[in-house]
């Protein structure tokens, strides 16, 4: 690796560092730094004094989910991009966001919801995956998966999917209106243990099975004609890392609803600094992703408070500008300079 | 014993049935107008395109029963064309060819290393070897297209118009280059559009037209002005040259067919 990747993965974990001790020392109950350590120490062992509790239960787990689901938003769409060959690929291409949105309302709007605090996330998951599989069957001819197809059939599918959703809001009463907007745009409120341990549980088997296709991934990069001549299983590539980047998106969409964004710009903001082997980039998107989640948490508690913003709204509304700059300063798009 | 054989291999509908045997130590350029099914011809056998029937076989084993990092190992194809944004440098390009000799895990070892800087050498990129890809000539990233093949190893060589994109220098240093190739006993198929260096470089010629296997054998046999005539609708003369005493083309439209031409040496 480079002097200038070292030097990014040292930035990335000292800003990963100083964004979690924020994430959990701050918020209407300020808890100082120093009593981070022994607050968390003392709701392990039981002792449920009110500091313990606010960091147990609360703010562990909602810095924890932003982690987990910003590595995962961002690393899928890294390996997306890189599959795709398309620098515009974002987990939404694919479809699970948009599925998953729809999952979701559509449990709200016909009562499921009330039944139990499953049904909506299990709907979310399960409809997310099943627009994905669509999806993959319209694009796949023969034995093989036509990614342009794929792309064109995502978006068909996406604006389908968006459609009936502003079918159903159009006919929701406001209540359950409100209930929906979470799903859409996206929040960690309410995040919880059993959602952390999911979340891990995914994140940990798909980041392996990233980090060992990383070389398939760069050579994917080259063209697949050129993958296939090196011996790449192109064909086989393809259909794990849809169905990993459909499993893992979809259990993020089913604990925090659609989060824009994180999935394209992190990528692109790394492979400028730690460029475009997968070996590094996807580790760096990782921790990209993880700290661009919890900094836009942070910001959509507080920067309004006592309104709480969606996450989704800060994500863009932070990553955007940057990735502007980047974009239009360097005249760099595919970690080029 | 033939090295690679193609058993009623066709792909519906741009290629019709084609059965032959190549032997090793042989470069055979694939000649045929545009549209003749060359690419079709070296993709199919590459296992790009599922033949629609027939089978390939190397070394007498059908390729649609190996993996695809066995396949690399017999067999390394080069597309006709190389995307112009690659992000990574042309060292690390060329190591790709190493991928089907590696597990997923393991980096590439130091013999697959000095592989790919003989493959380098080879194509005279030792001093490009760090620049990106992207920031290199047209001709320069063909040859680096042509070095990863050489890094992969494989006993047979499909090229997809390999010096369509080269100055004349390097068009007739990778003639030279393949030729040697073969001489030390791979297997070359090699789609060229360039009728004079099919005469003077290689071994065998397999000619295509709209998609049917006109003529294959050495070029001695297969190489006349009819079948030139025939297969590109021009009239076409073979002389030697008077300087070096290669054989040489003179080349025209052919009146019957596109009315009266400008002569034109290829």
């Amino acid at each position: 690796m480079t002097t200038r990747g070292r030097l990014t993965f040292g930035v990335l974990i000292a800003a990963f560092l100083v964004s979690s001790a924020l994430e959990i020392g701050i918020g209407p109950m300020a808890i100082p730094f120093w009593r981070i350590i022994p607050d968390t120490w003392q709701y392990i062992h039981g002792q449920h004094t009110t500091d313990a509790t606010v960091i147990g239960a609360l703010r562990w787990p909602r810095l924890l989910v932003a982690i987990l689901v910003g590595a995962g938003l961002a690393v899928s769409g890294c390996v997306l991009q890189a599959v795709f060959k398309n620098p515009m690929s974002d987990p939404g291409v694919i479809g699970v966001s948009s599925g998953g949105a729809l999952g979701a309302v559509l449990t709200i709007a016909l009562g499921w919801s009330a039944k139990s605090i499953w049904v909506t996330p299990v709907g979310a998951f399960v409809c997310g995956l099943l627009v994905v599989f669509i999806i993959y069957r319209l694009a796949t001819i023969g034995r093989r998966t036509h990614l342009y197809a794929l792309l064109l059939a995502g978006v068909a599918m996406g604006s389908l999917c968006s459609a009936i959703i502003t079918a159903i809001l159009d006919l929701s009463p406001l209540e359950a209106m409100q209930q929906m907007m979470f799903w859409l745009f996206g929040g960690l409120d309410g995040s919880d243990w059993h959602e952390v341990i999911l979340l891990a549980c995914t994140d940990a088997v798909v980041l392996t099975a990233f980090v060992a296709l990383a070389w398939a991934l760069d050579i994917m990069v080259t063209g697949e004609e050129h993958a296939e001549g090196v011996g790449v299983p192109v064909q086989r590539v393809k259909q794990v890392t849809l169905a990993m980047c459909a499993l893992l998106v979809g259990i993020c969409v089913s604990t925090t609803g659609v989060i824009s964004f994180v999935g394209l710009i992190v990528p692109h903001v790394l492979r400028y600094f730690v460029g475009a082997r997968h070996r590094a980039l996807i580790p760096a998107s990782a921790l990209g992703g993880a700290i661009l989640l919890s900094l836009a948490d942070l910001l959509a508690r507080t920067a309004l408070s006592p309104i709480e913003l969606n996450v989704g709204v800060v994500t863009s509304c932070l990553g955007a500008p940057f990735f502007l700059y980047l974009l239009f300063r360097r005249g760099q798009v595919w970690g080029r300079e | 014993m033939p090295m690679l054989q193609l058993d009623c291999v066709a792909f519906d509908p741009v290629l019709a049935s084609v059965t032959i045997s190549f032997e090793p130590g042989r470069l055979v350029g694939v000649i045929g107008p545009n549209g003749a099914g060359k690419s079709t011809l070296l993709k199919t056998i590459a296992g790009l395109l599922a033949a629609t029937s027939g089978r390939v076989l190397v070394d007498h084993v059908d390729l649609r029963t190996v993996s695809s990092k066995l396949r690399a190992q017999k067999l390394a194809y080069l597309p006709q064309t190389l995307a112009e944004d690659i992000p990574y440098t042309v060292r690390e390009f060329v190591e790709m060819g190493r991928f089907s000799h590696q597990s997923m895990w393991s980096e590439v070892p130091k013999t697959g290393k000095a592989r790919v800087e003989d493959a380098l050498a080879e194509m005279g990129l030792t001093t490009f070897a760090d620049r990106p890809m992207y920031q290199v000539s047209g001709g320069e990233r063909q040859r680096a297209g042509i070095a990863r093949c050489l890094a992969q190893e494989s006993p047979i060589l499909l090229l997809d118009e390999p010096i369509s994109n080269l100055d004349i220098f390097y068009q007739l240093d990778i003639m030279g280059k393949l030729s040697e190739l073969a001489a030390r006993g791979h297997l070359l198929l090699v789609a060229i559009h360039h009728l004079e260096f099919a005469l003077r470089f290689c071994d065998d010629l397999l000619v295509l037209t709209n998609g049917k296997l006109v003529a294959f054998g050495p070029v001695e046999d297969v190489f006349t002005e009819d079948l030139i005539h025939e297969v590109f609708g021009i009239d076409a003369a073979m002389f030697t040259d008077p300087i070096r005493h290669y054989p040489r083309l003179s080349v025209a439209l052919s009146e019957q067919k596109h009315g009266p031409g400008k002569a034109a040496r290829v």
